[in-house]
């Protein structure tokens, strides 16, 4: 596979994946360590004496209940009220506790992934002779840039899906401590994560050295003259329309039929005798919910998600404007600092992008942590349509990051230019959307 | 790109994260309230309704148009966009049909008129 014209690029350069995965590898063990380990100790220290406390003021109150001096009934006596409050303190420093542990952990977990990706594709990559290019073809739109690793990844999807199933038990068994058929349950996603990764490998290879000469122009209606790979990125993104569509509609389906509370105060419905209010996620995390439990504090890693979204749309649409601009002159002040020049620019605007989605991955896990926590799991019906839409948005969420990391890592070594910007355009477009999707998620799971 | 044309000083770029960092605020706040600030008056599920549905339209607008270029790109791309739309009606019509609620508690402009499918003998 050619790859299209390109700039020549050294085995040396790949040397620069490692460093920046080391780089990456030991921010995230110190965030671990920092938060994970050292804070969420601390934390755990304090839930426990609370969860003492809480277990005193609990035997104090069920004595005076034993005693005959107050009514187990009685919600409205000093021992009953000091209960209650002692269960509220240990449930404040349970979920305090969790969040700092769930944050090191997916700082930890998303860190990994990143330097793996970055390492094993820089790897593969050293591991073939330097190709020379000729730098110079000429502005050849119509040159040849197809590719086999679509068809790779495609097909390391398919055998992860296919074997997903026995994938999940064999985790599930793993976690349990259970080794027995382990290694059956996992092989043939493991056999497609392989493939993926040779195909993200192989992608990364071809693409890395392209430099924008040989866009493929379609011929024919109803894309004749527009670049083909900017018509596919927009088809794809269309399609998955329709994945989130699927699951906006099953949502909503589901929700008419959900005696809410806000249903139930508009007079939508009634409750049967024994029957109780539908709880949605938006119950536990809106002020006001039916689960008593949410406040502020519980809606703000859902908005500061949102706006970390959009801020990470423009900051993307700076990186592209910045790559397509003749003459780049660096700000003043602060910013000229951090942004000196049009390659640093480009790539620090990228690597604020990968920073804002890394935090709405943790701060997403975080705040799952706390619904989980507090009795909204995934075995009910409202907890399944959440956790599957948004842990879809998620999980696309995540793929842009490991997408993003190659952008910057292009940023650092070939560099974009006017020339080749389209790429970050048309990841753009995918960030975009990724952003569009949130647009609806946010308020019909967290608001609604 | 919109980068060219200067609003203020500022490209459209800027002024649509602007507005989307607005319209996300005034999102939040919708539901955050139980009541309107400064008033004895309750947010009620309609007025929630139709802040999210509204704010929703004008930050799809935001960064679909300008964003993701549509409003200067070929209209090709537009059209490309605007497909999956119709399926997506198909699907919330679909919904109606289906719910039990279909048959009596929509309104009629939703549903068919069934009963002049009925065959008559």
């Amino acid at each position: 596979m050619g790859g299209g014209g390109g700039s020549d690029v050294k085995n040396a350069v790949w040397m620069r994946a490692l460093i920046m995965a080391g780089i990456i590898l030991g921010v995230a063990v110190v965030s671990y360590v920092g938060l994970g380990v050292v804070v969420a100790n601390m934390k755990h220290h304090t839930w426990e004496e609370e969860e003492i406390h809480y277990d005193e003021v609990k035997a104090t109150w069920q004595a005076e209940v034993d005693a005959g001096n107050i009514s187990s009934a009685d919600e409205t006596n000093a021992f009953y009220e000091a209960k209650e409050a002692a269960h509220h303190h240990e449930i404040e420093a349970h979920l305090s506790y969790l969040t700092y542990r769930v944050a090191g952990l997916a700082v930890l977990f998303v860190g990994i992934i990143f330097a793996a990706f970055l390492s094993i594709s820089g790897i593969l990559n050293s591991s073939q002779a330097d190709e020379h290019h000729d730098d110079h073809h000429g502005h050849d739109e119509h040159e040849h840039h197809g590719s086999a690793s679509p068809i790779i990844f495609s097909f390391g999807c398919l055998l992860f899906l296919l074997g997903f199933p026995d994938f999940a038990d064999g985790l599930h068994g793993l976690m349990m401590g259970s080794t027995k058929g382990t290694i059956g349950d996992l092989a043939v996603s493991m056999m497609g994560l392989t493939i993926v990764t040779v195909g993200i490998a192989n992608w990364w290879r071809e693409d890395l050295p392209f430099v924008g000469y040989g866009e493929q122009l379609a011929t024919s209606d109803p894309f004749a003259g527009q670049h083909i790979r900017k018509a596919g990125i927009w088809v794809f993104l269309m399609s998955e329309v329709m994945v989130f569509a699927t699951f906006f509609s099953s949502y909503l389906r589901m929700r008419t039929e959900w005696c809410t509370k806000w249903a139930f105060d508009d007079g939508k419905c009634t409750l049967d005798p024994g029957e109780n209010l539908a709880m949605t996620a938006s119950d536990y995390l809106r002020p006001g919910g039916a689960a008593g439990t949410g406040d502020f504090w519980t809606m703000l890693p859902g908005a500061v998600n949102t706006f970390a979204l959009i801020i990470s749309s423009y900051t993307i649409v700076l990186a592209l404007k910045i790559a397509k601009s003749h003459d780049y002159k660096a700000p003043s002040g602060f910013l000229g600092s951090l942004m000196p020049t049009k390659k640093a620019a480009i790539r620090n605007y990228l690597i604020i992008t990968l920073a804002l989605g890394t935090m709405f991955i943790v701060l997403k896990l975080v705040e799952w942590s706390h619904l989980i926590a507090e009795g909204f799991t995934i075995g009910t019906e409202q907890g399944s349509i959440f956790y599957v839409a948004t842990g879809a948005h998620g999980v696309h969420v995540f793929a842009g990051l490991l997408v993003m990391l190659y952008m910057i890592f292009k940023a650092d070594t070939v560099e974009w230019s006017e020339e080749n910007a389209q790429g970050i355009e048309y990841f753009g477009l995918y960030w975009h959307f990724v952003d569009l999707a949130w647009v609806v998620i946010f308020p019909a799971f967290y608001l609604y | 790109m919109g980068e060219h044309k200067l609003y203020w000083g500022k490209d459209i770029y800027f002024w649509n994260f602007i507005v989307l960092m607005i319209f996300t605020l005034f999102e939040v706040g919708a539901v955050f309230f139980e009541e309107i600030p400064g008033t004895d008056i309750p947010v009620s599920l309609t007025a929630v309704w139709g802040i999210l549905i509204i704010v929703g339209i004008v930050k799809g607008f935001g960064i679909g148009a300008f964003f993701m270029h549509l409003w200067d790109d070929p209209r090709i791309y537009l059209r490309v966009a605007l497909l999956p739309t119709v399926f997506v009606l198909l699907m919330l019509w679909g919904i109606g049909l289906s719910n039990p609620e279909g048959v009596t508690g929509l309104p009629g402009w939703c549903t068919p008129n069934w009963d002049s499918l009925v065959t008559e003998r």
